[in-house]
């Protein structure tokens, strides 16, 4: 089989701000596959969403503490780079979805400046050539009329659309991983599968492994090949999909999948 | 069109607001003028001759709509002091105190955003807390302290004395650079440490704000995110800031100011009519700097809307 994309080696974030430094995400590890979509599930609350920014580097260094053995990706290490050397990875060679379309996009700059911006910097595409790009990502994404798209500013997009300027954005410079966290959740039922399908598509095309953070499993019995459950900042069951709906080890497991119960049989 | 035109009806409503507020201030509870006017022992009859000129014998609605219609003419009437017209003292004042507050005025915002830009970068480390400790040193300092001492260092023999004390004899670029220079350093450094405390809490705010995570996950530098995405962002309280103390401080600030350094502009001048009790000059100033304020608020509102695609 081959190596995985994307390696992590005793993950363990805490906050500085507390009292007593309180471990959100405590010694987990995991690999994801090539060409994989791997569900991470878990309660509000459980660290899904500090361990996909520790993974990115994200977390401000003033508030939080990261410590790993290993981030690797695609066998260069992460927690080793300094900022710089991950200013070159992310959003080129990794590379996230937020959970709230609402504020993820900067309000007074338009979609097609945020995801022309994207192609300027990792891509050394020229003015025009980025705004070019920018419209075919547009309707890669699935819009009809990308001019329009290009010159709205986010407030002027419903949250479906401004969720799929997000994925044009994530997946501009066509990377190894990309994040997902909760892209779906503040959005109606039919808008939702669209955009996971779009997703899940792109995905494919461009060899993109997808980590999905949910906590529908509806979501992870769809599209996903595998999947990890986190409880209280640790991995408690990490198992095929099939395996985890048909024979879930963890009791945590087992009361997360019967709140929808039924779903399990795609 | 129909934004331009209730914008314009605003104004209006607030022009009448506050020019009604300064007329009830200044005009119809303002001092009495009939017994400066006329000398000691006068009969009833020239007692009523003079209210009458003053106006004083006719009712509230006609004397309002009279003062605005004065600060809408620039037909103020002139000074009790000197009989100098007021419209001719505001147009020798004025120039002089825009030419005294401009630089230093700008330069204390630009070093206030440019250290405030700073501080929020290196937020909890030692360049911020540097910044921290010169802006809260700055604030502490009266502005006396801080004027004088730079008299001191600058304008005397005891110093560098490079620089005049006090005046204004300004007809070339020289000699303005010349007599401008200490009261900037003065305004730059009685201001700097609020505008740096205050640039810099909007530029944090605004750093945490959801799409600076998205612009770092993109592989954003941390210039671009804080020129481009953090500055744009605080445009809006920044302008507030910037447009709502022109008011402020070209009045105390000038007044403050022009008398320390015996500079003849209006706020030199509003001094010397408060401590006279020059009505048509007080009643003039207050005015015109009630309808500044409503000028500035609609063009700040102008602004807002270049700035932020939300607000329209
Ligand atoms: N800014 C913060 N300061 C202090 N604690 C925080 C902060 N943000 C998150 N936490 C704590 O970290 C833990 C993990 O948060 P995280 O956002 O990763 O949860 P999540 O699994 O993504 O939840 P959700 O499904 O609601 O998004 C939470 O228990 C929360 O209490
Ligand atoms: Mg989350």
């Amino acid at each position: 089989m081959n190596p995985p994309v994307l390696s992590i080696r005793n993950l363990s974030v805490s906050n500085r701000r507390t009292k007593q430094p309180s471990a959100v995400v405590q010694q987990i590890s995991f690999n994801l596959n090539p060409g994989e979509v791997l569900a991470v599930v878990g309660e509000s609350g459980c660290g899904k969403t500090k361990t996909a920014e520790a993974i990115m580097g994200l977390l401000p260094r003033d508030g939080w503490s990261v410590q790993a053995d290993a981030i690797e990706l695609d066998g260069s290490d992460l927690a080793k780079l300094p900022e710089s050397g991950l200013r070159r990875v992310r959003g080129r060679k990794i590379s996230m979805i937020f959970q709230e379309p609402l504020t993820a996009l900067d309000p007074v700059f338009t979609a097609g400046n945020q995801l022309a911006s994207i192609f300027r910097r990792h891509r050394g595409k020229t003015r025009s050539e980025a705004y070019q790009c920018s419209m075919e990502m547009l309707s890669k994404v699935g819009f009809a009329d990308t001019r329009n798209v290009l010159k709205s500013y986010p407030h002027q997009l419903s949250g479906g659309m401004r969720q799929r300027v997000m994925i044009a954005m994530a997946m501009a410079c066509r990377p190894r991983v990309l994040i997902a966290d909760e892209p779906t959740t503040a959005l109606d039922v039919t808008t939702q599968a669209q955009v996971l399908d779009q997703l899940t598509r792109l995905g494919q095309e461009y060899g993109t492994s997808i980590l999905l953070i949910t906590h529908d499993p509806g979501v992870v019995a769809q599209y996903c090949d595998r999947a990890l459950v986190m409880l209280e900042g640790r991995i408690v069951e990490d198992a095929n999909v099939r395996d985890l709906f048909a024979r879930p080890q963890h009791d945590y497991t087992r009361r997360l999948l019967a709140s929808v119960a039924g779903v399990g049989s795609g | 069109m129909r934004y331009a035109l209730s914008k314009l009806a605003h104004g209006l409503f607030l022009v009448l607001g506050v020019t009604l507020i300064s007329f009830i201030l200044m005009v119809w509870f303002g001092p009495d003028q009939t017994y400066t006017l006329i000398g000691k022992n006068a009969n009833p009859q020239q007692i009523a001759e003079v209210r009458h000129e003053l106006g004083y014998d006719q009712p509230f609605a006609r004397r309002y709509v009279d003062y605005v219609a004065q600060l809408f003419t620039l037909n103020l009437g002139a000074s009790n002091s000197s009989g100098e017209p007021v419209s001719r003292i505001l147009k020798r004042t004025v120039p002089i105190t825009l030419a005294l507050m401009l630089p230093g005025f700008i330069l204390g915002n630009l070093l206030g955003i440019a250290l405030g830009l700073t501080a929020a970068q290196h937020r909890g480390r030692w360049t911020d807390h540097l910044i921290n400790g010169f802006s809260v040193t700055g604030m502490s300092l009266s502005f006396l302290v801080i004027i004088i001492l730079l008299q001191v260092l600058l304008s005397t023999p005891y110093g560098l004395n490079l620089f005049p004390v006090r005046g204004w004899q300004v007809d070339d670029p020289g000699s303005y650079l010349k007599y401008v220079t200490v009261p900037t350093l003065s305004l730059i450094l009685v201001t700097l440490g609020y505008n740096t405390r205050f640039y810099r809490a909007v530029f944090v705010d605004e750093s945490g704000k959801d799409h600076i995570r998205t612009a770092r996950a993109c592989g954003a530098s941390t210039a671009t995110i804080l020129w481009k995405h953090v500055l744009k962002n605080s445009l809006v309280p920044v302008l507030t800031r910037i447009m709502f103390s022109i008011p402020l401080i070209v009045i105390s600030g000038s007044l403050l100011l022009e008398s320390y350094f015996g500079i003849p502009g209006i706020g030199k001048a509003t001094f010397d009519a408060i401590t006279s009790g020059d009505q048509p000059v007080l009643k003039a100033v207050v005015g015109l700097t009630a309808v500044a304020f409503v000028l500035i608020q609609i063009l700040t509102d102008l602004l807002y809307r270049l700035v932020d695609p939300r607000i329209s």
